[in-house]
């Protein structure tokens, strides 16, 4: 615009022409993004529920009940439980899996495009299948864990509560290294070759290597990965929703299960909105701390 | 003694055999220069000096040590790469300490190590730098940095100023070299320019298609090459080969050229050339051995030949003149006022004593 400017200074009647022309597709992208949060928050200070469609001004109320709320603030831990454990296990064994394959070995493109098939599944779907592995009589789980115990198995991966997590760990691991792995070996491939050498000329071990030059080549991609992972993990739903739906009771429960359940199932549609708002602070707060962190909004 | 002696050294990738036996063996303190054209194999050759290759057949000896199964950092070696190699998230001084810092080495002695590196190479300035703030030579400089600092037995430089502009790679080259006569450090470099080999080395080994051409001091190979490759390689302009017939002459041998002009050989030559008698053979006369004719200049071993000039190329002081001998172009390093315009025949006297004389068939200088 400056430039612009400095040539002809547009006359009013230019500037509402363009305004004119820009102005449908302002309108429907905040249709179809601004309006929704405008009525979320809007709900959120209502009391509409299943029953009742008080659309009356109730103040802070759903925000007061929030704090007191404790199964809310225990599904907030289980999903921190799971991201905690998750992310890690799975950016390891990515890297691990990456470190693997960085060399060319004979058939290399067929097992990376096999061990990324995963990824192509759709977790309501690698959900479902995991529940018919953990199945606690006709599982393949239980049946490979009774050959090597040499006594018939009939674990109830979905229903005991020292099973359940575990369960839910193995699928989501299971489908999301590979997604840690693919970028992570993009990013590997890309470091250079010349600079390994040199510092094993230098006389660098293996881990002097990995920390101080192929970690900060590729830790931006390495970064995004992490993120992409965490939000994707503080929305778990599917695989939980698929092998217990949140039980025994309510101990896998993360917030996502929590705010289906209050919304499609309880219809406490005003609390439930509320519930929906603390997230999505609690997600930008998280994320632009992250961002700030690597440094990736330069 | 020898710092690296190397015996029947086999390199393959693949189908490809990129070294095919190399015998070599560098003395202390000696400044060798791999040379060859691209793919010669003199890279795979360092490489595996390095140890970044395995050599596939033969040993490797680092004072007097088999290194074939040691690992690079095993070998005592400091290595320079053609794209410098710095690591990028580390300041110049981190770069250069890397190494001592790998070997444990206490931090008082790294710090005076690198001031003295540093002021050697007029580096001492940036060291706080990253090496993305840096210029190609400067870059060029902290990579020989973090080669020097480390008191290494042997130093490889693999095409260490191909990145570099003309003028910058001349002042590197007395700058490398001044190195090697300070530290006086056994240093391999490898390069695909007959001139930085030519200024540079202690020791020229000339490679072609993985083996050793020619190995000697350079003016050696330049003035004795044994074979035609090498004679072509070194030199610019490169020497003239013309199709010719050895014949008799004047009570001795001569070469007929193209035109059936014989130009008598010395007789210091007629012994060995005796047995080719009335064979074809290969003429190659250097640029700057053929001259414009002086009257009175009767100099033993002077053959003269009347040419026509078709172009001239001035340089300055030298000006190369092109004519031709049959359908074959031969260029002449005349001075610079000899021939004043294309198309006028002149006389010139080429210096027989200088010209060799290749078999065609074996392409071995005669």
């Amino acid at each position: 615009m400056a430039a612009e400017g400095a040539i002809r200074s547009p006359r009013a009647g230019d500037r509402n022409f363009r305004f004119t022309l820009i102005a449908p597709s302002i309108f429907v992208l905040l249709l179809i993004g601004i309006f929704p949060l405008i009525y979320l928050l809007l709900v959120s200070f209502q009391g509409i529920t299943m029953i009742d469609n008080d659309t009356s001004f109730h103040g802070l109320a759903n925000y007061r009940r929030l704090f007191d709320d404790a199964r809310l603030w225990e599904s907030l831990l289980h999903t921190l439980i799971f991201t905690a454990i998750a992310l890690p296990l799975e950016l390891l064994l990515g890297l691990l899996m990456a470190q693997l394959f960085i060399d060319h070995l004979p058939g290399r493109q067929v097992f990376v495009a096999l061990l990324v098939l995963p990824v192509l599944v759709a977790p309501i779907v690698s959900g479902a299948t995991w529940s018919l592995m953990f199945d606690n009589r006709f599982g393949p789980i239980n049946q490979i864990f009774g050959w090597i115990t040499g006594e018939e198995m009939t674990l109830l991966w979905t229903i005991s509560p020292e099973l359940v997590y575990p369960a839910i760990l193995t699928a989501e691991v299971w489908q999301w290294t590979p997604f840690m792995f693919l970028l992570l070996l993009a990013a590997l491939s890309a470091v250079d070759k010349s600079q390994l050498e040199a510092a094993s000329i230098d006389g660098a071990g293996y881990w002097r290597t990995f920390f101080r030059i192929v970690l900060p080549a590729i830790w931006p991609v390495m970064a995004v990965a992490i993120l992409i992972r965490g939000l994707d993990l503080f929305r778990l739903f599917d695989v939980v929703w698929a092998l217990t739906k949140g039980g025994p009771g309510t101990m896998t429960e993360t917030v996502s299960i929590f705010t289906y359940v209050r919304g499609f199932q309880q219809f406490e549609i005003s609390y439930t909105s509320a519930v929906a708002l603390l997230i999505i602070v609690l997600l930008s707060v998280a994320i632009l701390t992250a961002l700030r962190r690597v440094e990736l909004s330069r | 003694m020898a710092d690296l002696k190397i015996t029947g050294l086999h390199k393959y990738y693949g189908a490809v055999h990129a070294v095919r036996g190399i015998d070599l063996e560098i003395p202390a303190g000696e400044f060798t220069v791999l040379v060859g054209q691209s793919g010669c194999g003199k890279s795979t050759l360092l490489r595996t000096i390095a140890g970044l290759e395995d050599a596939d057949e033969g040993t490797i000896e680092i004072g007097n040590e088999v290194v074939n199964d040691l690992a690079p950092r095993e070998r005592d070696i400091a290595m320079v790469f053609q794209n410098y190699a710095l690591y990028p998230y580390m300041t110049v001084y981190d770069n250069i300490a890397f190494g001592l810092r790998a070997r444990k080495t206490p931090k008082q002695d790294i710090a005076g190590k690198i001031a003295r590196a540093a002021e050697m190479l007029g580096i001492g300035h940036l060291l706080q730098r990253y090496p993305r703030q840096l210029s190609g030579g400067q870059l060029q400089r902290v990579a020989i940095g973090r080669a020097i600092v480390r008191n290494a037995r042997l130093y490889l430089f693999d095409e260490p100023l191909s990145n570099l502009d003309a003028q910058l790679r001349d002042e590197m080259r007395g700058e490398i070299k001044r190195l090697h006569q300070e530290l006086g450090k056994t240093m391999i470099y490898v390069t695909h320019d007959q001139i930085e080999a030519m200024t540079m080395a202690d020791r020229i080994v000339l490679l072609r298609d993985g083996r050793i051409e020619q190995a000697g001091a350079p003016l050696e190979l330049f003035e004795q090459p044994v074979t035609r490759y090498v004679a072509g390689f070194l030199g610019s302009p490169s020497m003239n080969f013309l199709d010719a017939t050895l014949v008799a002459a004047d009570g001795g041998l001569g070469v007929r050229l193209a035109d059936g002009t014989v130009l008598p050989l010395p007789p210091a030559r007629h012994a060995a050339l005796a047995g080719y008698r009335d064979r074809p053979v290969t003429f190659g006369v250097r640029p700057d051995h053929i001259g414009r004719a002086s009257p009175g200049d009767t100099r033993p071993g002077l053959a003269r030949y009347s040419a026509v000039i078709e172009l001239l190329q001035p340089t300055g002081s030298r000006t190369y003149g092109t004519f031709r001998v049959g359908s074959a172009e031969v260029v002449a390093e005349l001075k610079a006022h000899d021939v004043s315009q294309v198309n006028e025949r002149v006389e010139l006297v080429i210096d027989m004593n200088r010209a060799i004389v290749i078999d065609p068939d074996s392409e071995k200088v005669l």
